[in-house]
């Protein structure tokens, strides 16, 4: 039995970052109960690491979206795709690409509709997650596209790009709403 | 190349939760399983190859390291697979290859998950923290961000299909999951074994468009093990092995929006081309007597059925509504409940999916059995948007020199731990 039971659940949500409650409602039996001593025992606990990620060759398409509100995607100077998501070289054709700015105009060409998410997302459903052709760009990018109604995402579907208002150099500094409702 | 027998299968029950077993317990209980139906000691175990996906799951990175002690194969060679949902599959692959290469005489392919550890503390669930620790296989630059799912991931194909095809419908998968549920009926280690009506997938609840609750599979934790042979030692282990005669593995582009087809499983294609030519099969509508397909989500099985060629391009759901892959038709497609049926431990799926191949066409699959199978496909997908495929073809071959009479050695019957 845990002793101090106080103390074990504040131990515990340090170690998870989970507020006591939770950890107690999830804990109940074993902090209550006086479980058999080979009864299956669970631990609260996680993994977790921290980053100072790179984004490497493909920084500045980053930053053109934080700093300047403009989607870039780049071309390979050999075959002429033009890549989005970006990458700094071809893989068919073994040369660099260079950097070529692209418009904010796009279609849908299939998408899902997410009622039952991650727990990252859990709170945030339905939403639409769908691979978009951006005008001028060969390769498809996903991205979410926001609609009034999820029901109206459509294959074919019209779209322009938003950008949020503070950025912070990731895809979620963009996202894609229909043409016809773009401020 | 050398053949490539199976000669032992062992399977832990497939559950929502082993409360009361470790990802190395488990992974033990499906060893010692396939050593007893092989009817071999582990000492003649030649190496292992793992089948473990996620690292999250099971709480451990390189987790092969402590099972490969904890079942006693300590300095035998030893890799551990993970391709996502393929891992079962492509561990069996690869398992195969050190038979044929003759490498090796005896090889186990061991394929075990945990997922339903992970605790979503605030939802009181496990679900949304599984599904995040798999989302942390899409790219995490471009596509993590974008709150996928597993079945996102299957959904978006699926879509882009529907569009071109206006094929799978709704009902047509919903006939899918009635008979994938029904079938796990017959099958002791099933997860989800369920008489349901069409109408009932239907109006199950939404859960990724256009799939409902009962279009998913089930995460799933359990283990699976399988013992591959060399022709001579086969032999002398069983007179009926089963054969795996084929083998293909496929990985596409990573980013499904750089694919020139999005709606086909394009890996399967490929992986089921090259099991096909490898085992001379070339109408595998008429020539396989049953399928083990990756039915993760119930328009996977059906887009699966156009990528092998049973079928045309838009024409799976028309197989479905004639009744073609039902346990009564005449291409069965998973017999065993598959994925949805038995549920998803992902490790151990396509180990299983291999595992039941083999007891069809030997005649042991009991209550599944299906009748005169001699020829069976095994898929196993996994990866972002299909990337991955490993497919088998696995066969029960008829040798002039074979002659019915006492089997060379007792075999035990296939065990099975209590649920």
């Amino acid at each position: 039995m845990i002793q101090n039971k106080e103390q074990w659940l504040e131990d515990a949500s340090k170690k998870i970052k989970v507020p006591k409650e939770q950890i107690a409602r999830a804990f109940q039996a074993e902090l209550d109960g006086a479980p058999a001593i080979d009864a299956p025992l669970e631990i609260p606990d996680i993994m977790d690491i921290t980053y100072k990620y790179s984004y490497g060759g493909i920084s500045r398409f980053f930053r053109e979206i934080r700093d300047n509100r403009q989607l870039y995607g780049t071309r390979c100077p050999s075959c002429g795709k033009v890549w989005l998501p970006p990458r700094i070289n071809c893989n068919e054709c073994y040369e660099p690409t260079t950097w070529v700015k692209l418009g904010g105009t796009a279609a849908i060409v299939t998408y899902t509709i997410v009622y039952y998410a991650t727990s990252v997302f859990y709170g945030k459903t339905p939403y639409v997650c769908a691979f978009v052709r951006v005008d001028g760009a060969d390769t498809l990018i996903m991205q979410n596209v926001f609609v009034n109604d999820v029901r109206q995402a459509k294959v074919g579907m019209k779209l322009k790009i938003q950008f949020k208002e503070n950025r912070n150099g990731d895809m979620g500094d963009f996202w894609f709403v229909p043409a016809e409702e773009a401020r | 190349m050398k053949k490539v027998g199976i000669v032992g299968i062992g399977t832990t029950p497939f559950k929502a939760r082993w409360i009361e077993k470790t990802y190395y317990e488990l992974a033990y209980d499906a060893a010692k399983l396939a050593l007893e139906d092989a009817g071999i000691d582990k000492k003649e175990v030649g190496g292992v190859v793992y089948g473990i996906y996620n690292e999250f799951f099971e709480r451990q990175f390189m987790p092969d390291v402590y099972i490969h002690n904890y079942i006693g194969m300590g300095l035998k060679p030893s890799v551990r697979i993970a391709t996502g949902g393929a891992t079962g599959g492509a561990a069996v692959f690869v398992g195969w290859t050190w038979i044929a290469s003759g490498l090796y005489d005896i090889v186990m392919v061991l394929g075990v998950e945990k997922a339903t550890d992970n605790y979503n503390y605030a939802v009181g669930h496990a679900t949304p923290e599984t599904l995040k620790a798999i989302l942390f296989s899409g790219d995490m630059t471009f596509e993590n961000p974008m709150g996928l799912t597993a079945a996102a991931s299957y959904a978006l194909p699926l879509i882009a299909h529907i569009d071109r095809y206006g094929s799978p419908t709704e009902r047509q998968m919903a006939m899918v999951s009635v008979k994938n549920h029904k079938n796990a009926m017959n099958n002791p280690i099933a997860q989800s074994p369920k008489l349901l009506t069409v109408d009932e997938v239907l109006n199950s609840k939404m859960i990724t468009y256009p799939f409902k609750f009962y279009d998913n599979c089930l995460y799933s934790e359990g283990a699976s093990a399988i013992i591959l042979a060399s022709e001579d030692k086969a032999k002398a282990l069983t007179d009926h092995p089963a054969w795996i005669t084929g083998v293909g593995l496929s990985l596409d582009k990573a980013f499904a929006g750089e694919r020139d087809d999005i709606t086909i499983f394009t890996s399967s294609q490929y992986a089921g081309r090259d099991a096909y030519a490898m085992a001379g099969i070339r109408n595998p509508r008429k020539e396989l007597d049953f399928a083990e397909l990756h039915d993760a989500f119930t328009g996977a099985e059906i887009l699966s059925y156009e990528a092998f060629n049973f079928c045309k391009p838009g024409e799976g759901g028309a197989l479905v509504e004639d009744g073609v892959v039902e346990m009564t038709g005449d291409l069965p497609v998973s017999p065993s409940g598959g994925l949805i049926g038995c549920g998803h431990a992902v490790g151990a799926t396509g180990v299983m999916q291999t595992g039941e191949a083999a007891l069809q066409v030997q005649g042991r699959a009991e209550q599944r059995q299906v009748k005169n199978a001699r020829v069976g496909l095994v898929q196993s997908i996994g990866g972002p948007a299909t990337a991955w495929t490993a497919a088998m073809i696995v066969e029960r071959i008829e040798t002039a020199t074979a002659k019915p009479g006492p089997k060379k050695k007792k075999r035990n019957q296939r065990k099975r731990s209590k649920k």
